[in-house]
């Protein structure tokens, strides 16, 4: 994660929560690009097809609601999953939902880290910056690097 | 029951009564029947014996006569030995006429006549057989005969028996009458009760069908009013166990998407906080170096912001706390059941002791006694459900008189119903329903809670199968009813859920 050209993607249909997010990742002291998302339809075009996504270029880190208007977090977790080039990508599950087999799905699905959102903010803030320190330790694979 | 039904059994009542009373008439009229029969029957064996004993003398007075004749020609033994016997029986027959007829004037008149010619008769042969013993002149005897008096009282003697066996027959003929009618009244009457028993029995034999047939329907209605009661029970309940699984789908939706913008205001308002240090401190240095720039809004402002932001965030606590409620309600809704036999005593007692502390300080005390009645249910869903109505009950006791808390169960019909029942500050019709609600409470709001624990015990309740309901009066105590199906697995699996 120290190198910048590790993409954050974060799919999160609430602007506010979004804007919180980032504000307690760069307290964290992450300077990493972040492109944000509000539904899951332009998420999973920019994941596959664009020019800047991460199927074609570059390792990338995906932040992820569950609850968004056009379709559930858990079928775009699938998708990433089930894909041969996306599989390694990182996908951190950062929902409200804190129902147990809610949490467990997404793990049996591939997901690397599961965080539930506390309502309670300075429980929040601290939460996203404890994931920004662990981001800046995290190793990120290449995309589609078989080796 | 209908008022025809009434006044119809009044009038059985009444008919039934006058057949049994006009058969114990006709009992008791059979039995003076009978009597009166009899003592015609006696009165005219005794007519009957009256003539043969007035025969009898009339023999014996016969005899005599031939005696002393027979002895007057030939002197013979045998006549006299006649002669004696006839002497010594006739007064003992006089008397005992005199003593059968001893009720009929007329015949003891003409016994007196009949007694004075049989002496003369008796007389007058003693004389002759005297006179024929002395061995006197055996013509003496026979002229004496032909005017002795003795002719002239047998003559007498022959009219005045004739006289008595002619009353006799007379009476015969009456007593006769009499014992013929006595005995046709008697036929009469038998017959009478036969008709009259055969109509009471044939009555009462209705009565007791017909009422042992509307027995018989009002049984069959019963039952199939009993069916039905069960079916509209089981239909009503799991209509409710489906609204209340739609109501958990909605408390989990609503409550997740509440909490999404909540994260918002919360978030930013300890933005908001985090931004109000440093513009105190630059008010204040504005304030202490260029007081020209100072305005009498921004002071207010500085002191306005902190106020604003505690009360944005005491509400939004509180508003955290609500959706959590309605989430742990939710997922209570989503938990998979697990039915095991429960011992019902040991799951009161359990809960008891985990209350001993808080019932320490009161005096109160919780009688978990029973008596059980066997269950099979999901034993974490009832625990919690006991032990939200014990706090409850404990919580909401009265401060003036010592508090008593009792755990019953019982079977009732296809249910098991078990109360939690205390003596504590009661709960006012009007709140009955209420208190069941989410965030409802009711009473003077003294104790710390959210109005959570009653719905959640509704909850439950409904999807055990069961009802909760609340049955209490204002100042006297609280009954909460559970009434839950005896086994939750064969509840489940009954089609009409």
């Amino acid at each position: 994660m120290s190198e910048n050209s590790v993409n954050i993607i974060m799919i999160e249909d609430d602007e506010g929560h979004a804007r919180l997010i980032e504000k307690n990742i760069r307290r964290a002291g992450i300077a990493n690009h972040i492109r944000h998302f509000v539904d899951g339809t332009t998420a999973l075009d920019f994941l596959f097809n664009h020019a800047d996504g991460p199927s074609r270029n570059g390792p990338a880190l995906i932040l992820l609601d569950l609850n968004l208007p056009d379709m559930s977090g858990i079928d775009i977790l699938g998708k990433i999953k089930a894909d041969a080039k996306l599989k390694r990508t990182p996908v951190v599950v950062l929902t409200t939902t804190d129902d147990k087999l809610e949490i467990q799905r997404c793990y049996d699905i591939g997901a690397n880290v599961y965080i539930t959102k506390p309502v309670n903010y300075e429980s929040f803030g601290k939460a996203i910056q404890q994931l920004g320190l662990f981001l800046s330790v995290m190793q990120v694979p290449e995309v589609g690097d078989d080796a | 029951m209908t008022i025809t039904d009434r006044s119809f059994q009044r009038l059985v009542r009444a008919a039934m009564t006058v057949g049994f009373a006009l058969l114990l008439i006709a009992g008791l009229t059979m039995v003076h029947a009978v009597g009166d029969t009899a003592r015609w029957t006696a009165s005219v064996v005794h007519t009957y014996e009256v003539e043969q004993t007035i025969g009898r003398f009339s023999i014996l007075a016969e005899q005599l006569e031939t005696a002393r004749r027979g002895f007057i020609i030939n002197r013979n033994g045998a006549s006299l030995q006649t002669y004696r016997r006839t002497m010594h029986d006739i007064p003992p027959t006089l008397d005992r006429i005199g003593a059968l007829t001893i009720d009929n004037p007329s015949q003891q008149r003409r016994l007196v006549a009949v007694r004075r010619e049989a002496e003369i008769h008796r007389a007058s042969a003693h004389e002759t057989i005297a006179r024929m013993e002395d061995a006197s002149p055996a013509m003496q005897a026979m002229a004496d005969f032909g005017v002795d008096r003795s002719f002239v009282a047998m003559t007498d003697l022959r009219r005045l028996t004739q006289q008595m066996v002619d009353e006799e027959e007379r009476l015969l003929v009456l007593r006769r009458a009499a014992q013929d009618r006595a005995g046709l009244s008697l036929y009469l009457i038998l017959g009478v009760t036969g008709v009259l028993m055969i109509v009471v029995m044939g009555a009462a034999l209705w009565v007791v069908r017909r009422y042992t047939t509307g027995l018989n329907a009002s049984q069959d209605d019963l039952r199939t009013l009993n069916t039905g009661l069960e079916d509209a029970v089981a239909a009503r309940t799991a209509e409710l166990s489906r609204a209340n699984d739609e109501i958990q789908r909605f408390a989990y939706i609503v409550s997740h998407d509440l909490r999404s913008p909540l994260v918002n205001v919360m978030g930013f308002t300890a933005e908001l906080e985090a931004t109000i240090a440093p513009l105190t401190t630059l008010i204040d240095r504005v304030d202490a170096e260029a007081p020209a720039l100072m305005t009498a809004e921004a002071r207010e402002a500085k002191a306005d912001l902190p106020e604003a932001v505690g009360f944005i965030r005491s509400s939004t606590a509180k508003m955290d706390r609500l959706i959590n409620a309605i989430l742990r309600l939710s997922r209570e809704g989503r938990r998979t059941l697990q039915p095991v036999a429960i011992d019902l005593a040991a799951l009161t007692a359990s809960i008891r002791d985990s209350f001993a502390h808080q019932l320490g300080a009161t005096g109160a005390e919780i009688d978990v006694g029973g008596p059980f009645v066997p269950l099979v249910s999901d034993r974490l869903a009832l625990e919690q459900i006991l032990s939200n109505l014990i706090e409850n009950a404990v919580k909401y006791l009265d401060p003036d008189r010592p508090g008593r808390i009792a755990v019953t169960a019982r079977r009732e019909g296809p249910r098991v119903v078990i109360d939690v029942i205390d003596n504590g500050r009661g709960i006012a019709p009007a709140d009955h329903e209420r208190i069941f609600d989410l965030f409802r409470r009711a009473g003077s709001q003294d104790q710390a809670g959210e109005g959570l624990g009653l719905a959640h015990v509704r909850a439950l309740s409904y999807r055990l199968g069961g009802l909760i309901t609340c049955i209490s009066r204002l100042g006297e105590g609280t009954t909460f009813r559970l009434s839950l199906p005896p086994n939750l697995v064969d509840h489940a699996k009954e089609p009409s859920r």
